[in-house]
């Protein structure tokens, strides 16, 4: 009677992932966490890519799942280069206290 | 069947870790949440028949990524989170209503459309044709993927690099030693003017 996952269902854990990562976007307060809450993000949306790349028996979104992964790496060295520039500026990773965009 | 099993028990996992990543307090404690979630996905891609972007998957966000950020996490030695007051915490048990109103909407969006498709097995995941994609049809976002890549680079080293402030006394000049301290103007003055 099951025929295995159907796409419905990669769908739906795929927006679940994606709402976890937005939610933990706006709680979190440490920018550390924030980004790791993006790449969450980013994932969700990756396996979106890879269940109709595989369903839809198309080449197209698996290539395009490559290039997140590249935009996600080049992402990571840029924020964390910000990351330690904050730190290293107020001495904290509170979000709260980098709101104003000056040194 | 099968898969039916795997699925359940890996997406099981990647929601569990997910919610770990946004539970914890401590930053080291997320990242490995984080890692659970991108194995997690990795062996969702498997059942997807999609090998190749699942081993990048592990070798590129569990290898290269979370490495840099545990690196970064330990280089700052980064305190847990304290526990925050919470203002307007009647506003709770609503954003949990709305949230399970909104995933009920998708999961029934989802249901009621239904366009599901067989899964068939074909070589689409396979290195192979990811190769010939990438280097024929998709030759040109694969190069501008590089310069993001060089762009990365160059920004990330100019970020992280510690400032260095030329003053009108610190250019190079033929003559004997002079120390640091008969320098009449000190560099001092100029790295605190910077940190105010």
């Amino acid at each position: 009677m099951m025929e295995g996952p159907q796409l419905s269902w990669y769908l739906v854990l795929s927006a679940i992932l994606f709402t976890i990562g937005v939610v933990g976007v706006i709680i979190k307060r440490n920018v550390i966490a924030m980004f790791m809450c993006i790449e969450l993000m980013l994932n969700a949306v990756n396996l979106t890519f890879v269940a109709f790349s595989s369903f839809f028996r198309d080449v197209t979104g698996q290539l395009f799942v490559f290039i997140v992964m590249t935009v996600a790496a080049a992402e990571a060295a840029v924020g964390l280069g910000i990351i330690i520039a904050i730190f290293r500026n107020r001495e904290s990773l509170n979000v709260d206290e980098a709101s104003i965009l000056k040194l | 069947m099968v898969n039916s099993i795997l699925f359940i028990l890996f997406g099981g996992l990647g929601i569990g870790c997910a919610l770990a990543v946004v539970a914890q307090r401590n930053p080291l404690y997320s990242a490995i949440s984080l890692i659970g979630v991108f194995i997690s996905l990795s062996s969702l891609y498997l059942t997807l028949a999609a090998p190749f972007i699942a081993a990048v998957q592990v070798i590129v966000y569990a290898g290269a990524i979370m490495v840099l950020v545990v690196f970064v996490i330990m280089l700052l030695n980064v305190e847990a989170e304290e526990r925050r007051r919470a203002r307007m915490a009647f506003l709770i048990p609503v954003a949990v209503l709305l949230a399970a109103i909104f995933i009920g909407e998708v999961a029934f969006i989802l249901k009621a459309v239904n366009f599901d498709v067989p899964l068939v097995t074909s070589d689409v995941g396979t290195t192979k044709s990811i190769g010939i994609g990438l280097f024929t049809t998709y030759l040109l976002p694969f190069e501008i993927t590089s310069i993001l890549l060089l762009m990365a680079l160059v920004g990330a080293m100019t970020l992280a690099r510690r400032a260095v402030i030329l003053t009108s006394v610190s250019r190079l000049m033929s003559g004997p030693y002079v120390p640091p301290e008969e320098i009449e103007e000190p560099l001092v003055e100029r790295t605190e003017e910077r940190s105010l």
